[in-house]
């Protein structure tokens, strides 16, 4: 069977660098935006110089997970649905000297696997967590999901959704991770630069990417398949940290803030901790 | 690393016990939750694993720790987690995982009283078949160890680190209440004493390497490479093709399916593990196992001295189940009383299947709480062989 670089004898240097060839084409729908935080990602690992043999990817389930998993040209670790964060920790904990890029999705982190991402964000897991924010449950066919907007129709609230959506960046703030942002998969400069800095950074790194779904998403809340509509709607639904400075608290009502809410450099995390921990009580 | 062997001789419960012999075994990894009658484990690993270099996690919840440990092992370290009824209930989930990706770990189950909640800190037998059949959909064989009392509880963990690298899955030691609170001898050897299976690390290049060997489903020591060393290693939850790539075929699921029941069944001989007293003459068996085998033991003792020809049989590997050692005292006995610490007949429910209707099986069972006394049992032989 030919791949797609073989077919179009053109692949994206990224890609030929860093994914399976055998792996292509991805399982993404077309429009998906989960390429987009991909590329970016890739970029991230390809000016910080990454590499396999230091770095592994970490899935969940879920379109996020399903998407990326095997695709790394290094290993591929890819927990069940929601425990993403209690493998990372059984992984960076094992092996501290690796990093590890994790790839979950709003269900698997805020739904089934809220609690690992919680207390992942309280023990300040030394690990660089994306989240891809879809809106929705994609890969099952889409069910609302905790991130779904007030109102939304979904598969599963055919009546409207009337459920708030859960801030998750506001979670990992408040549960204590040392660096939280969150883009739009439009921001992609942001994206590459949040992922790097999140490598960089002493504990929990939580990157959400606010992402279109037209498969899903768009059909049901939407009503469109178009990709760039359901980009054009969260843009319309986002507003920067800095912009929301000059907006009043009435102009700001139901905005999705987006920037960098958090880095701090100097909060230790579980690793360094526990290596302070051990130099203190290991006796052989 | 250091061995974090403290050969002597001790006074401790089983749970203390399952920790020392983790730590021989090479165990360097512990998560958990805490839950009784466990929790002694996951104290004795909090205070000792720190001393040996070791990673010991109190996790957010029975989920969190077993995954972890699972991740822990792809991560290249023999790893532990403990629990009991309710919390393996929810391990089961992480199970799947590990028996799937053929992950070597440990898993230790301190039976209580059940079902839910129950009695958290008294004795039952009612997850014989939890941690055989509990991990949803099928496909797939297990290996259980049950000690009969702390020096088992040691050794027992040790062989189960053991059998976990030499099968690549997960182990059960399944104990119970009483073994885990019994306070009893424990005498650790010198170092050089103990048996140590080491992972074995592929000896080909990534390129030859398959991670699962589905074209051939009954191989043991099958290496496990490390991450970070070129092998690109791949674990899912997904039915998986010989590299890790998730595969909805029907010929992949098949050979999948094989591989993780094969590589037990095709080494039953090595895993069968029984104990047997006073069967040379005898015309009536008793069968128990973990903590109940321990009154039952007496029981047939008290019978013996009044002159009834009462045989004494223990598995200790529980999964998979001695079918062959069964049937063999099954030919020779003309009735079998079964004991155990639960009243829907979990072991007897085995004994009688494997007996193939060569002898009469009786299962004299209880909900738990208390262990049977000798007494019960002897006065129930006492009725039933007389």
């Amino acid at each position: 069977m030919s791949t797609v670089g073989d077919t179009l004898n053109l692949i994206h240097p990224l890609v030929a660098k860093y994914l399976r060839r055998e792996r292509m084409p991805h399982m993404a729908c077309p429009g998906c935006g989960i390429g987009q935080v991909v590329h970016a990602t890739l970029l991230a690992v390809d000016e910080l110089g990454l590499t396999p043999k230091d770095t592994v990817w970490v899935q969940g389930v879920g379109c996020s997970s399903r998407i990326t998993y095997s695709t790394w040209v290094g290993d591929n670790i890819d927990a069940h649905h929601g425990r993403m964060f209690a493998v990372a920790t059984g992984l960076k904990m094992s092996r501290p000297d690796m990093n590890f890029i994790c790839f979950t999705g709003d269900g698997d982190c805020g739904a089934i696997g809220g609690n690992h991402f919680i207390h992942a964000c309280r023990r300040n897991l030394d690990v660089t967590a994306i989240l891809f924010n879809n809106g929705i449950y994609g890969m099952t066919g889409g069910q609302v999901a905790p991130t779904s907007p007030l109102g939304a129709v979904t598969t599963t609230t055919p009546y409207g959704n009337i459920e708030d959506p859960f801030d998750m960046c506001k979670m990992a703030v408040a549960a204590g991770a040392s660096y939280v942002a969150r883009w739009r998969s439009t921001d992609f400069r942001q994206i590459a630069n949040s992922v790097k800095k999140g490598i960089q950074t002493k504990g929990l790194a939580f990157i959400e990417v606010l992402l279109q779904c037209p498969t899903n998403f768009g059909r049901y809340v939407l009503k469109t398949s178009n990709p760039q509509e359901v980009v054009k709607w969260i843009k319309q639904q986002t507003v920067s940290l800095k912009d929301a400075e000059k907006l009043s608290p009435e102009e700001k009502q139901g905005k999705i803030l987006y920037g960098e809410f958090l880095h701090q450099t100097d909060r230790p995390g579980i690793v360094e901790r526990y290596q302070q921990f051990l130099k203190q009580h290991r006796k052989e | 690393m250091s061995s974090g062997v403290k050969p002597g001789r001790y006074f401790v419960q089983g749970d203390e016990a399952i920790a020392e012999g983790a730590i021989a075994a090479g165990c360097r990894f512990f998560a958990g939750y805490p839950i009784t009658p466990s929790s002694e484990t996951s104290e004795t690993m909090a205070r000792r694993l720190p001393e040996v270099g070791g990673v010991c996690l109190q996790m957010e919840d029975e989920l969190a720790s077993i995954h972890c440990i699972g991740a822990a092992s792809v991560a290249g370290m023999k790893a532990l987690t403990v629990s009991s009824g309710p919390g393996i209930s929810l391990k089961l989930e992480g199970l799947g995982w590990g028996i799937k990706n053929e992950i070597p770990y440990v898993v230790v189950d301190v039976q209580r009283a059940g079902p839910s909640n129950g009695v958290a800190t008294r004795v039952a037998q009612g997850d014989l078949y939890t941690v055989r059949y509990g991990s949803a959909g099928g496909n797939a064989a297990l290996i259980a160890l049950s000690p009969k009392s702390t020096q088992e509880a040691f050794d027992l963990t040790i062989e189960c680190f053991n059998l976990a690298e030499i099968f690549r899955c997960p182990v059960f030691l399944l104990t119970d209440e009483t073994v885990g609170h019994t306070r009893e001898l424990l005498v650790i050897p010198e170092e050089s004493e103990l048996k140590l299976v080491k992972r074995l690390k592929p000896t080909v290049p990534p390129e030859k390497f398959s991670m699962y060997p589905l074209e051939t489903p009954e191989v043991i020591n099958y290496p496990f490479p490390n991450i970070g060393e070129g092998y690109g290693i791949c674990v899912s939850p997904y039915t998986h093709t010989s590299k890790g790539y998730a595969s909805t075929a029907q010929d992949v699921q098949e050979k999948m399916a094989k591989r993780l029941v094969y590589k037990i069944t095709a080494h039953v001989d090595m895993l069968t593990r029984v104990e047997t007293q006073m069967m040379a003459d005898a015309e009536y068996a008793v069968v128990a196992y973990g903590g109940d085998a321990r009154p039952a033991l007496a029981a047939v003792e008290m019978a013996r001295a009044e002159g009834l020809k009462v045989g004494f049989f223990r598995p200790i590997i529980v999964w998979p189940f001695p079918d062959g050692e069964v049937l063999k005292m099954a030919e020779k006995v003309k009735k079998i009383l079964v004991c155990e610490l639960n009243i829907d007949g979990q072991l007897s429910r085995e004994v009688e299947r494997a007996s193939h209707g060569k002898a009469e099986v009786y299962h004299f069972g209880s909900g738990g709480v208390e262990p049977h006394l000798p007494s019960q049992i002897f006065n129930e032989l006492r009725r039933l062989f007389k």
